[in-house]
């Protein structure tokens, strides 16, 4: 039976957790005093590809398309897949590409130059500061893979060479759902965060735990197994990526316009006792719907 | 083509108008209902192109597109909430949702000349791809919206929530080659960041710099659900319903649907007279003071919700607290649900738009917050200035003293 071949492609963000995150007086982010990070939906993409070499033995080659400085993402990444490759796309023609000019530098790069056919490619659900969740199906799209989205669970049969997936249908105005789906090799996952690993089995323990190590050792490192490609190393069509190959421009960007005043607030102080009885009095007429408005 | 392919609706250079016309919105729909989301976006199109009709003298229409299996029943109902064409791609091998199949199929439409000469000969001849493309940001449509604009090679803007046309003078360094640029016609898609307190403003622009030449459209975006309202259905407005078979590839039959299941959410906004949401605010100890939340909740018989930085699970939470209340089916606002309880309870949020939006509608509304000049303070009946790890406990042991009076009421 072949190895499973599996590539990741994790994206460095700003870390929004709470000591490392800057926000300006206004309420939005300060870009320069924020700390940056392994996005944390990159990071629920590489636990969920550290399943398959758990459980599959699977080769594992990690990628990111960004500036110098996300080496750190893919060293974090690393060290929570065990990753046997790393490789990042970096220059400065790539820099301001919308989605689908990041989808068709990390095709290239998954499809050239990466060791053999990839099986499965993950990616996160989308990125915490840009919101889009496109690069994922977009890349999925060009490399010609299925795209199974919202991913919460999935197993590979090796025998037939494929995949089962369970997929998290989350809509407004009905019910969630859950669909099971079986798709042939090669697939593109985008993990859902709801994401979880089952390693029901004592080997499976096992090897997670020697691989966990293994990881940890190999993040120490991580620059060993690291390849960085500048756009002429990774051959890329320049006309399709970076500005040039972005459809989209960011416009403008402003400050959303605060909504009128919808409701004129009786200010309460929470150490008054008194301000603290009236506060209760008026929920409880609320609920008790006493309240005319 | 002329080479000066931008149009402001003259004859001079009316083939640019042909080669891309109307708004294709790709419709959603599961287990036999129609997801409103769908309606809402046919109801922004319609406004949007009644509006842009008149402005540029033209006929162009909007264009529900929508795949399925036994789907004809809905064409009458997307007629009368504003399409002007339906095309139904009814099919037994559309009844599941496939990503290929429903790229390749939508990617057909989007394409396809014959139904362009059906949705309005006069734009047919020169007719290359839509105008406009809109899909709904949600678990379905913002995978398609992204593999479908792949397949068209264009531009896609996501989780949107306003949408304007525009005549525009653009100078961008690569795209223009630094001249300025008019550019007619231009959809402006607005979408707030993750803060909520910025918009930023996104274009899907040709590229005229004469190097890397390249006309991008259909211009797409995906439309966050519960933002726009869908216009009053009329029975008596008349449309055409345009009957597609799809061509579907025996290869991409592979890919099967092993089970379809309906979950029950384990949080009900519903059934609860009382919301009780918490925000950043929690963050000098947030196990600590999401129990706090919790004990409130519970004296107030509340359903418990958060806002959409919380989802994102980057505050220092055990495991259990994480998973139980961090999730995004709590979240309230845009991207997640909008309510209307008798009483709503906003502790250590700061009221950023797409939050208000969730939660605007409620009878009555308390926050609990040590910022009067926070932005919830305007959406708010009463304003209890101070840190909710102070405030909680007081309002917990009164409300307990007054819990007799509650049961005798």
């Amino acid at each position: 039976m072949e190895p499973l071949n599996l590539a990741v492609i994790v994206k460095l963000e700003p870390d929004f957790s709470e000591g490392n995150v800057s926000y300006k007086p206004d309420g939005t982010l300060n870009r320069n005093e924020t700390k940056n990070t392994l996005g944390p939906h990159s990071g629920i993409a590489a636990k969920a590809a550290f399943y398959a070499k758990v459980k599959y033995d699977a080769k594992i080659s990690v990628c990111s398309m960004g500036p110098p400085l996300a080496e750190l993402a893919l060293e974090q990444a690393q060290q929570t897949c065990d990753a046997d490759v790393l490789h990042l796309y970096s220059d400065r023609i790539f820099a301001g590409a919308d989605t689908l000019a990041t989808a068709e530098t990390l095709r290239t790069g998954i499809t050239d130059k990466m060791e053999g056919k990839m099986d499965i490619v993950f990616s996160g659900h989308r990125a915490s500061d840009g919101e889009t969740g496109q690069t994922g199906p977009q890349t999925a799209w060009k490399l010609g893979f299925t795209f199974l989205g919202n991913v919460i669970s999935y197993d590979v049969n090796l025998e037939k060479r494929t995949v089962v997936a369970k997929c998290l249908l989350t809509l407004n105005g009905v019910p969630n759902v859950v669909e099971e789906i079986e798709a042939p090799l090669p697939v593109f996952i985008s993990i859902d965060p709801s994401y979880k690993s089952n390693y029901t089995t004592v080997s499976q323990r096992i090897a997670f735990e020697k691989y966990q190590k293994e990881a940890y050792e190999r993040a120490k490192n991580y620059k060993q197994y690291l390849k960085v490609y500048n756009i002429d190393e990774l051959g890329v069509d320049k006309t399709l990526v970076g500005l040039a190959g972005s459809p989209t421009i960011v416009y403008q960007v402003e400050r959303i316009p605060k909504g009128k005043a919808t409701r004129q607030a009786e200010v309460l102080d929470g150490s008054n006792p008194e301000h603290i009885r009236k506060a209760v009095a008026k929920m409880k007429e609320a609920l008790s719907a006493m309240v005319i408005k | 083509m002329s080479e000066d392919w931008r149009c402001s609706g003259c004859d001079s250079c009316k083939t640019e108008c042909e080669a891309y016309s109307h708004v294709y919105v790709i419709m959603e729909h599961i287990d036999g209902k129609l997801l409103p989301v769908s309606l809402e976006m046919l109801g922004e199109a319609r406004r949007l192109f009644d509006d842009y009709n008149a402005r540029y003298s033209s006929n162009e229409k909007v264009v529900a597109v929508i795949l399925g299996n036994d789907i004809k029943d809905f064409s009458k109902e997307l007629i009368e909430y504003g399409a002007d064409i339906v095309v139904c791609a009814d099919h037994p091998e559309l009844k599941d949702l496939r990503n290929t199949i429903h790229t390749k199929v939508v990617s057909q439409i989007a394409l396809d000349k014959e139904i362009a000469s059906k949705i309005e000969p006069n734009y047919a001849k020169q007719f290359k791809k839509p105008r406009y493309i809109f899909f709904a940001a949600d678990s379905i449509g913002r995978h398609l919206s992204s593999t479908v604009l792949v397949e068209l090679e264009s531009g896609l803007a996501s989780d949107i929530n306003k949408l304007v046309i525009k005549d525009l003078n653009v100078t961008h360094q690569i795209k223009t080659d630094g001249k300025a640029t008019d550019f007619k016609k231009t959809l402006e898609m607005y979408r707030p960041d993750f803060s909520g307190f910025l918009w930023t403003t996104i274009l899907c622009l040709n590229n005229t710099t004469p190097a890397i030449k390249r006309e991008y459209y259909p211009q797409g975006c995906s439309i966050i659900p519960g933002v726009f309202e869908p216009i009053k259905p009329d029975p008596k407005r008349s449309g055409e319903i345009i009957f597609y078979e799809p061509k579907i590839e025996e290869n991409d039959l592979k890919v099967k649907v092993l089970s379809h299941k309906i979950i029950k959410s384990e949080v009900d906004f519903e059934i609860r007279k009382a919301v009780v949401s918490f925000g950043r605010g929690i963050k000098d100890a947030p196990d600590e003071n999401i129990k706090l939340v919790t004990e409130l909740a519970k004296q107030l018989d509340a359903e418990i919700g958060i806002s959409l930085p919380i989802s994102k699970k980057l505050l220092p939470a055990s495991q259990s607290i994480s998973s139980t209340y961090m999730i995004p089916a709590r979240v309230i606002g845009t991207s997640g649900s909008k309510i209307s309880p008798m009483l709503y309870v906003a502790v250590g949020i700061s009221g950023a738009m797409q939050h208000i939006a969730g939660m605007q509608d409620s009878e009555f509304v308390v926050a609990i917050n040590p910022d009067e000049n926070s932005p919830i303070k305007n959406e708010c009946d009463i304003f209890i200035n101070g840190r909710m790890e102070d405030v909680i406990p007081l309002l917990v042991e009164e409300l307990k003293k007054q819990q007799q009076v509650v049961q005798a009421g």
